[in-house]
């Protein structure tokens, strides 16, 4: 008796969001099947890797990172040259400077550095706040603003700010955002709902479900993700029909097996392989659960990713 | 597990609005209650055109496409004693959305309407009665196989048989409800599909305690393994109870805003 | 998984003939399903119903042992292809390649990998040694793999080149992974006369099925199936195939663990084989063969796979006791969180980003979050200070300044009754916060009782 495939294509499929402009827009979802399950039918639009960088510059403590950057010393210079990366699909600006738990820059100030790095990149931009839900609710709202007609993608709106959000940003200005949930599926749909309900529909908005680090609980972010696209695609729950986003680079690189030293862990051996291999992994894991997109810092990373993804196809 | 499906049951030639809009095959009616009740959440339209002797082929085809061209090909429920018109409706019938559903057959004279959902690739809802009302579930289970036989001999997969166990009114015959529901566990048991027209258990009842019983018996049926159901969507109370059911069997995710969407 | 009374009716002959006792197939079927009657009552039941009938009353995916003594290892035995459905039962595995003319290094940078996580021993499982035409350099790379004591997967086709290897391994139960549609009835005789389990590999996924049925018509249903290395995608496709086959579509011939080399797949790419490793760990792959393991492709891979076979009913808990951090001696102060691992990984990660040493106290909490374990009354003043008391840490810490979790600050009181010489101090509510505190000593401004 000849194997019997049986391939399970949904009737409903996940929303496209396109973020950028011109020939370098791109787009996140679109699919009617489980992560990288092409055999059972083509996949729209493959996942994507974008490359972040901080406004203070790249990590140039990470020699990897550091040669890549050479010679690129202005905000706008690192922006051109993190769009050149191999393998990138789009850049992500984190907006580090503008926390007011940190060096809490002026919204104004924040502004013209996204203005700055907005006029410098060749490829679509995501902008990442500052994860403080005040200043995040004018601050994304100012950018997008600023920066009316570049579609860019504005990470992320929560339960507390995303009505200013949502208005200010999409509704107003014709940008995309971002929903951020933490590991919380009832929360993700509910931000979705409410969000819809304001005017906001699927194509202008992405999710954020929350991440860790390989190793670091990453079972509740897969599970979680799972969970989604199980919903929006068997049970055709159109509330969970959006896009997933994961920024894997800041937890990648902020676990101990990223950070500690080689003369602390001699066995360990080079700190900077370690960060590269938890990025990887995590990212690796991530697109397997359901991430339409991931964001990454370093060189080495995003290039097997994007291979990865590449060959999957 | 699938999402129940909830059957809109307002477009039905007993309203004499409906009957006057068919009769002049004036859509705007028509469009209106079928529009009012997918905003209300349901997932097929019934549309009942009466026995329909005279014209019904032509009537049905009139009712496919008003209804499919303009609430963007919307799955239907053709729903007649004419046997032509359905097949008629079928013809035109757009299958993007759904199968058509043909309502509806029983184990009695009307099992040739089985071979009209076999011969066209649709869905049938099959009655699982003779003649009259069957006398316990014993009898309702042997009609039931009988259709399931008949269906698979001419190359149907099962789960495109709805079976309906037989609503019975509540008023005067309350000892026969119990039996509803466990007929209903025995179709889910056997993994066959269902469907029921709750809300002829209510009837004759005063208006104000309708949609609690209504609400009350489908969320038990659901409970039990009933599949969809025949309803008025824009009963709220209804609506909201399907829609907690769902949420309490773990067939949608929950959010706080569940009842809005 | 139980078969339906519908699926039943399907196998029955259909013919109402009554010689069961019943009025027709169709009740007797409904029967049969509910376990009132036996299907042996039909006298007309074919026998390939018969067979399908006893086969879906059987697990759907074959548990497959591998290894001896403490390197024995389950494969398979999974029920869903969703760990958040139920569970995940067996891990996936990890193999380090040995070619003949590289043994020994392979192998000593392979044994330096062994830490504990979470009360998990972390080591390279598994070692695949690497026919490449010489059976003398062959069985010599065997041997030294054997000696390491780990368990084996003898990747050769050569039926001669097998039984030589098996010869010295046979003791460790490693797995054949040879078997092809040239040689499998020979192989298939050697796996059983040896007892091992049996790698299957084929040309693309429908000769593998075929090849795993003609397998099993020897009798041999110990297998693992080689995914192949035709390319990413094929291997992906087939993996999941395989295992979607058997867990949801019921189909026995490919409820079997699966091989996946991903040395094979990226050959000479190490970033791309952690990639692939971490993508068929989440995906599906029982064995996954890489070409060398470090120690920083380890420990992401390693803390995946404890995250993803966590059973979702039971939170992964940390054992208690205390964790010295940043070399934290006797008079370092003590902080105190909870078991549940998730916490005990933020909060020891935040602490080590300070700097600061700190003895990190982790009683029994019953693997709850803090305000869970507060509410459930597992983290209480009573269960804290019997813990400090009678787990022997008063004993061996000299300091005693003891931080407590912010969201439980309405311990302090209790606990200063309870622990008398101790001074009680309420640290912040969030993590986040807990850097800045411990650099700028606020533990040490909060005033004593």
């Amino acid at each position: 008796m000849a194997f019997k495939r049986n391939p399970q294509v949904f009737s409903a499929s996940v929303a496209e969001t396109t973020i950028g402009t011109g020939d370098s827009a791109v787009t996140l979802g679109g699919e009617n099947v489980y992560p990288f399950y092409s055999f059972d039918a083509p996949i729209k639009n493959p996942p994507l890797v974008g490359v972040e960088f901080s406004d203070k510059g790249p990590r140039r403590d990470v020699p990897g990172i550091a040669a890549f950057y050479e010679g690129a010393e202005t905000l706008s210079d690192v922006a051109k040259r993190a769009c050149e990366m191999p393998g990138a699909s789009f850049v992500c600006l984190d907006l580090e400077s503008a926390d007011p738990n940190g060096d809490d820059m002026p919204v104004e100030d924040a502004v013209k550095i996204a203005m700055e790095v907005a006029g410098a990149v060749t490829l679509p931009l995501v902008i990442q706040g500052t994860g403080n839900a005040e200043k995040d609710g004018t601050l994304l709202g100012k950018i997008a603003e600023a920066l009316q007609g570049k579609n860019v993608l504005l990470l992320s709106a929560t339960e507390d700010n995303y009505k200013g959000i949502a208005v200010g940003a999409v509704l107003a200005y014709n940008q995309k955002i971002g929903a951020e949930s933490a590991v919380d599926i009832n929360l993700a749909k509910q931000l979705n709902v409410v969000i819809s309900q304001m005017g906001v529909s699927n194509g202008n908005l992405v999710m954020n479900v929350g991440q860790a680090a390989a190793g670091y609980g990453f079972e509740y972010v897969a599970s979680a993700m799972e969970r989604i696209k199980s919903a929006a695609l068997s049970q055709n729950d159109d509330s969970l029909q959006t896009p997933i986003i994961t920024p894997v680079s800041a937890e990648a690189w902020s676990v101990k097996e990223a950070i500690v030293s080689e003369a602390d862990f001699p066995e360990w051996g080079p700190v900077e392989q370690r960060g590269v291999d938890m990025e990887i992994s995590t990212a690796a894991a991530s697109l397997a659960s359901g991430s339409n997109a991931v964001i990454l810092r370093h060189p080495d990373s995003v290039k097997t990713i994007s291979d990865m993804i590449s060959a999957l196809m | 597990m699938d999402k129940f499906i909830v059957i809109g049951e307002r477009i039905h030639c007993i309203s004499p609005e409906i009957r006057d809009a068919m009769a002049n095959r004036d859509p705007e009616p028509i469009l209106r209650r079928g529009k009012a009740q997918l905003d209300a959440g349901a997932d097929y339209l019934d549309v009942n055109i009466g026995p329909a002797e005279k014209d019904g082929e032509e009537l049905m085809i009139w009712a496919v496409k008003t209804l499919q061209e303009n609430l963007d090909n919307v799955p239907l429920v053709l729903d007649t004693a004419n046997k032509k018109a359905i097949a008629a409706g079928i013809s035109v019938y757009n299958r993007s959305k759904g199968k058509p559903v043909v309502n509806s057959a029983d184990a009695g004279e009307r099992i040739s309407y089985i071979d009209v959902a076999a011969e066209n690739d649709a869905i049938s809802i099959a009655l699982c009665s003779k003649h009259g009302v069957p006398k316990d579930n014993d009898e309702r289970m042997a009609y039931c196989q009988e259709m399931l036989e008949y269906a698979m001999e001419r190359g149907m997969d099962p789960a495109d048989l709805w079976f309906d166990p037989l609503t019975l009114v509540i008023k005067g015959m309350q000892e026969k409800q119990k039996e509803f529901f466990e007929f209903i566990r025995q179709l889910s048991d056997m993994g066959l599909n269902s469907t029921a027209g709750i809300s002829n258990a209510s009837n004759g009842m005063p208006k104000e305690v309708r949609p609690i019983v209504d609400s009350a018996m489908i969320t038990m049926a659901i409970e039990c393994g009933l599949t969809s159901a025949i309803a008025n969507p824009n009963d709220r109370q209804l609506m909201e109870a399907i829609k907690t059911a769902a949420i309490i069997m773990n067939q949608t995710l929950y959010a706080d805003s569940y009842l809005d969407i | 998984m139980a078969l339906k009374g519908l699926d039943i009716f399907k196998l029955t002959p259909r013919t109402n003939c009554k010689e069961c006792g019943n009025p027709t197939c169709m009740a007797f079927a409904m029967k049969v399903a509910q376990g009132t009657v036996q299907i042996e009552q039909c006298p007309h039941m074919s026998a390939d119903a018969l067979a399908t009938l006893s086969e879906a009353a059987a697990p759907p995916m074959h548990t497959v042992k591998i290894g001896a003594g403490e390197q024995e290892y389950s494969l398979g035995g999974e029920t869903v292809l969703f760990r958040h459905d139920k569970t995940f039962v067996s891990k996936s595995l990890y193999a380090v390649s040995v070619k003949p003319d590289d043994a020994d290094n392979t192998l000593e940078d392979m044994l330096k990998i062994d830490y504990e996580r979470i009360s998990e021993r972390m080591i390279v499982e598994l070692v695949n040694v690497v026919y490449e035409g010489d059976e003398t350099a062959f069985t010599e790379a065997v041997r030294k793999a054997a000696d390491t004591g780990r368990t084996l997967v003898l990747e050769v086709s050569d039926p001669a080149a097998a039984r030589a290897a098996l010869e010295i391994a046979k003791d460790g139960k490693p797995v054949l992974n040879g078997a092809n549609e040239s040689n499998y009835e020979e192989m298939a005789k050697i796996a059983t006369e040896y007892d091992v389990a049996l790698g299957v590999s084929a040309a693309d996924l429908d000769a593998l099925y075929d090849l795993v049925q003609a397998i099993e018509k020897t009798g041999n249903k110990n297998l693992l199936i080689d995914v192949g290395a035709a390319s990413i995608k094929d291997a992906f496709a087939n993996t999941v195939q395989i295992r979607r086959a058997a867990l949801a579509d019921n189909d026995r011939s490919f409820g079997y663990p699966t091989i996946v080399n991903v040395e094979k797949l990226a050959p000479g790419d190490a970033n791309m084989q952690i990639a692939l490793a971490s993508l068929f760990t989440l995906k599906y792959g029982s064995i996954i063969i890489l070409n060398e393991l470090s120690y920083a492709q380890a420990l992401p891979l390693f803390g995946l796979r404890q995250n993803i076979f966590t059973d979702p009913q039971k939170p992964m808990t940390v054992e208690k006791g205390n964790y010295p951090l940043n070399g934290a001696d006797e008079n370092a102060p003590c902080a105190l969180t909870v078991d549940f691992a998730l916490t005990y990984f933020i909060i020891s990660g935040e602490i080590e980003r300070s700097g600061v040493p700190i003895n990190l106290l982790i009683p029994d909490a019953g693997g709850y979050s803090v305000l869970t374990a507060w509410a459930a009354g597992k983290l209480s003043a009573g269960s804290i200070s019997r813990f400090i008391k009678e787990d022997g840490i008063e004993e061996k810490i000299k300091s005693r300044t003891l931080m407590i979790p912010g969201k439980v600050a309405v311990l302090k009181g209790e606990l200063e009754e309870n622990l008398p010489g101790w001074k009680i101090v309420v640290a912040p509510n969030e993590a986040i916060s807990l850097v800045k505190f411990l650099k700028e000593g606020d533990y040490n401004a909060q005033p004593a009782a």
